[in-house]
């Protein structure tokens, strides 16, 4: 273990700086409105106040286990009730994932999973074994918070293979336990509550629940089908002086869609115009295949005012690892590692010095990845589009998505429940990524992150049991 | 793009002891400061995390089975019925867990009180949420729980307190009495108990670690918070949990999955071999940190220490200056460095509040959670120290 690389990661930790009293400090201070409804005096206990806000697909799927009913403990005093432990008023949004209900009503059907975005194949040996050495040599304590330093280097290398820039690996790369982490951090870090954001929708769901523990304002722009394209009108309606923040996701999560060069410039040229910071999740910037990858951080006087995050999970198929990064200009980054010193402290050791060696592959690895992947998206779209789905193109990710109409059903979940029960094939309903789920209700993505037979096999299944009204 | 820096960067100060570090990096001190092993993890622990991700367990997954051996140890150690099912959510470490508890029940201008000295962390994960941190201190040299002072710091807008036993820097074990004082004032207050029991494996001298949650009217108010990272010298995995009411639990699970998603899947299944560890493991576990915290005693006696407060549990043994020294803390370590080749961690960081109590500037922590080679290294550079001159500098 290197003195250099281990020394006062927890130490430093002890005065990372001065918190002054709440009355000087107005960060988290001033919750937005939205969640001071009624505020409590200290009784804990409140009579069942639950968080139940579920949406109307859960009523649908009457099968799944939430595990959101207390269960009461054996207890020596049994006069006392055992009410709910009232939590947060910021929980509000906070529920089981849609991932996880479909997973586990998948499995009760026997059901292909084409829901979850994770592969069903492992990640490649020279990562692996990378990591199986470190846990050997002794690398299992605590890493540096803000990351182990040959793996900040290898991150800021990477950063300039793919944009150019050059940026200070010490300074300006902050390591987390996954991109959702980078976001959270990002998010907690340095959104004030009442600060507005927008979010384009469909987006992955965790940023819309991230924004509301940091007591964010959400600004909404859907981007609709066939293209998805930005609608920029609306943009630049929706962007203000007030605006604090935009996240952008390229490629893009549930869609495939990857932001053009022009719809970013105009981005751009609003967020300098306005002084906006830009967020931007590019976790399968590896698999771009129909245009090249754009990070925004690249686009002239952009850095200075983006958090570009990233992870290994996606590129290396090494998805439970948690391994992920936020690339920031210095006074952005401060705030984002002292979120992340209180979210998780440090991130994976052993992982980290694998993750060094995965991200200095060479160019036959990411170039062996996109042809793999394009290959599996052939089988699946062009079964999807055998089966009868109206498939819109989708030009990076993993992820395609499609409109199930054709087939008669309501909407979204109804349509993922008849799949999964009466076909055995697992997509995921979109409407969970819109924050008004009726945008989403024709539309459902499947994943071709998983081995050839297993794509072929689904679409067969589809084939045979799917049938058009 | 300044106007752009938030309240809390506008507030921060270079520290001191980011400036300590660099010294001891310079002088290639012996380093007796953080808060992790440096011997290697236990080998059967390691070879199940290699054959986890030689078997391909590496793709996001939630493994149940540690909730399963969980709710087993607490039946067996602490007399808990635990719901392995709605109970317990697995998190990125101790410190993920206490994050996600904390935004699980804290509400802007919730106060939570905290025990001082204490772990600088907790309090960052309070403000970031909204809360107020409220110091109760401990009273030296024993670190004694008054009970008046405890109640008089309850108020109407007490959330929840946090207490970690054993006791992170003192070495204290909150004594069955002391759990009892606590669980009153959070009955009489309706309070949320967090509890930090990352040494519950680290006691000495035939004490015993006890959860407040089993105190009566307790479990279903507490929050447990712990990890593998001490027990199993694997601070670097990041594999910890919550164990709550299903509520609760609950709530941390979906605030887990928000921030991190899920903790690293090669190192859940090497939990489930470290947590099924037999109980000899545990016994030498204690043993050996006995003898090192034994050795760090007589270390620092040595140089002219007198220890009125032994450890009791933790890694750590927090050590008032000798009365004749008239340096502070941060002096101190520095000359330490400087002189010995020896670094530790000066006290003050560990505590909050009344700036003018004197005695917060004169203790130092020590970690002994290193390997004998490094202790014997430390005893060695204090003998050349001592030996080297009849009245050594850093006594005075």
């Amino acid at each position: 273990m290197q003195a250099a690389e281990c020394t006062w990661t927890h130490f430093e930790m002890l005065r990372p700086l001065c918190f002054k009293s709440p009355s000087t400090t107005p960060l988290f201070f001033n919750f937005s409105k939205h969640f001071q409804k009624g505020f409590s005096d200290s009784s804990f206990f409140r009579s069942n106040r639950r968080i139940s806000n579920y949406p109307s697909f859960m009523a649908t799927i009457s099968s799944l286990s939430t595990h959101k009913d207390p269960v009461s403990t054996h207890d020596a005093t049994p006069n006392i009730t055992h009410q709910p432990v009232q939590v947060a008023k910021r929980l509000e949004k906070f529920k089981t994932t849609i991932f996880t209900q479909m997973s586990m009503l998948a499995i009760k059907h026997g059901a292909i999973n084409l829901g979850q975005g994770f592969p069903n194949f492992d990640g490649p040996d020279f990562v692996k074994e990378a990591a199986i050495q470190a846990i050997k040599d002794g690398k299992n304590q605590y890493a540096r918070g803000y990351g182990v330093p040959d793996f900040n280097n290898a991150i800021a290398a990477r950063f300039k293979k793919d944009t150019g820039l050059v940026i200070d690996p010490e300074k300006e790369v902050t390591v987390t336990s996954g991109c959702t982490e980078a976001i959270a951090a990002t998010m907690l870090g340095l959104i004030n509550p009442g600060d507005e954001v927008i979010l384009f929708a469909p987006f992955y769901d965790s940023y819309e629940a991230t924004l509301s523990m940091a007591g964010a304002k959400v600004k909404c722009i859907t981007l609709r089908p066939p293209d998805f394209a930005v609608p920029i009108d609306e943009l630049k309606s929706t962007i203000s002086k007030n605006t604090r923040a935009i996240l952008i996701n390229t490629p893009h999560n549930p869609t495939g869609k990857m932001f053009t060069r022009e719809e970013l410039n105009t981005i751009a040229s609003l967020c300098i115009e306005n002084d906006v910071l830009v967020f931007t999740d590019e976790v399968y910037d590896k698999l771009a295949f129909e245009m090249d990858h754009i990070s925004m951080a690249s686009l002239p006087g952009m850095y200075e005012q983006t958090v570009t995050m990233n992870s290994l999970g996606k590129t290396f198929s090494l998805t439970g690892w948690k391994i992920g990064w936020a690339i920031a200009p210095p006074h952005l980054a401060w705030g984002v590692r002292q979120a992340h010193s209180f979210l998780t402290f440090a991130t994976s050791t052993p992982m980290q010095y694998a993750a060094t060696v995965a991200l200095q592959a060479p160019d036959s690895y990411f170039a062996e990845l996109k042809r793999d992947y394009m290959a599996k998206k052939a089988i699946l779209v062009q079964g999807l589009k055998d089966v009868g789905f109206k498939v819109f193109p989708s030009s990076g990710t993993y992820f395609v998505v499609v409109d199930h109409t054709p087939f008669g059903l309501e909407n979204d979940i109804a349509f993922c429940e008849y799949l999964i029960k009466e076909v055995g094939v697992v997509a995921i309903p979109t409407s969970v990524f819109y924050l008004n789920p009726d945008d989403g209700k024709n539309l459902v993505r499947f994943t071709f992150c998983k081995d050839e037979e297993t794509l072929r096999s689904a679409v067969e299944r589809m084939k045979e049991k799917l049938k058009k009204k | 793009m300044e106007g752009k820096l938030s309240s809390v960067a506008k507030n921060f100060t270079p520290s001191s002891i980011q400036e300590l570090s660099q010294l001891a990096q310079k002088c290639n001190a012996i380093n007796l400061a953080e808060g992790f092993p440096d011997f290697p993890a236990p080998p059967c622990i390691k070879e199940a995390a290699v054959s986890a991700i030689n078997n391909d367990f590496n793709q996001y997954r939630r493994v149940q089975g540690i909730c399963d051996q969980l709710a087993l140890k607490m039946k067996k150690t602490h007399g808990l019925n635990v719901n392995p099912l709605t109970d317990i959510a697995i998190c990125c470490g101790q410190s993920e867990a206490f994050a996600a508890a904390i935004f699980s029940i804290i509400n802007q201008g919730d106060e939570v009180l905290l025990f001082d000295p204490c772990y600088e962390t907790y309090e960052g994960c309070i403000t970031l949420a909204g809360g107020i941190p409220v110091y109760v201190a401990l009273e030296p040299p024993q670190w004694t729980l008054d009970p008046e002072k405890l109640m008089r710091s309850f108020t109407s807008r007490t959330k929840a307190i946090v207490l970690n036993s054993p006791h992170n820097p003192t070495g204290k074990v909150f004594s069955r009495d002391e759990l009892e004082i606590i669980a009153e004032g959070c009955r009489r207050w309706d309070c949320v108990a967090i509890t930090d029991e990352v040494y519950e494996y680290i006691t000495y001298d035939n004490q015993k670690h006890q959860t407040i949650a089993k105190l009566p009217g307790m479990q279903e108010r507490t929050i447990i918070t712990s990890s593998l990272s001490k027990t199993f010298s694997v601070t670097g995995w990041r594999i910890g949990w919550a164990i709550a009411p299903a509520s609760a639990a609950s709530a941390i699970q979906n605030i887990h999955i928000r921030i991190t998603d899920s903790a690293p899947a090669p190192f859940q299944e090497a939990a489930l071999t470290a947590l099924r560890s037999p109980i000899e493991y545990f016994e030498t576990l204690r043993g050996e940190y006995e003898l090192k915290r034994d050795f760090c005693m007589k270390l620092l006696g040595s140089i002219g220490f007198r220890i009125q407060f032994k450890p009791q549990g933790s890694l750590f043994l927090f050590a008032e200056l000798p009365k004749d020294c008239l340096l502070s803390d941060v002096e101190y370590v520095e000359e330490l460095i400087k002189q010995a080749g020896v670094v530790v961690v000066p006290g003050r960081g560990f505590f909050h509040g009344n700036e003018s109590c004197n005695y917060q500037k004169r203790y130092i922590r020590v970690a002994f959670c290193k390997s004998g080679a490094t202790l014997n290294a430390a005893a060695q550079k204090f003998g050349e120290l001592i030996n080297a001159k009849a009245c050594p500098k850093i006594l005075y």
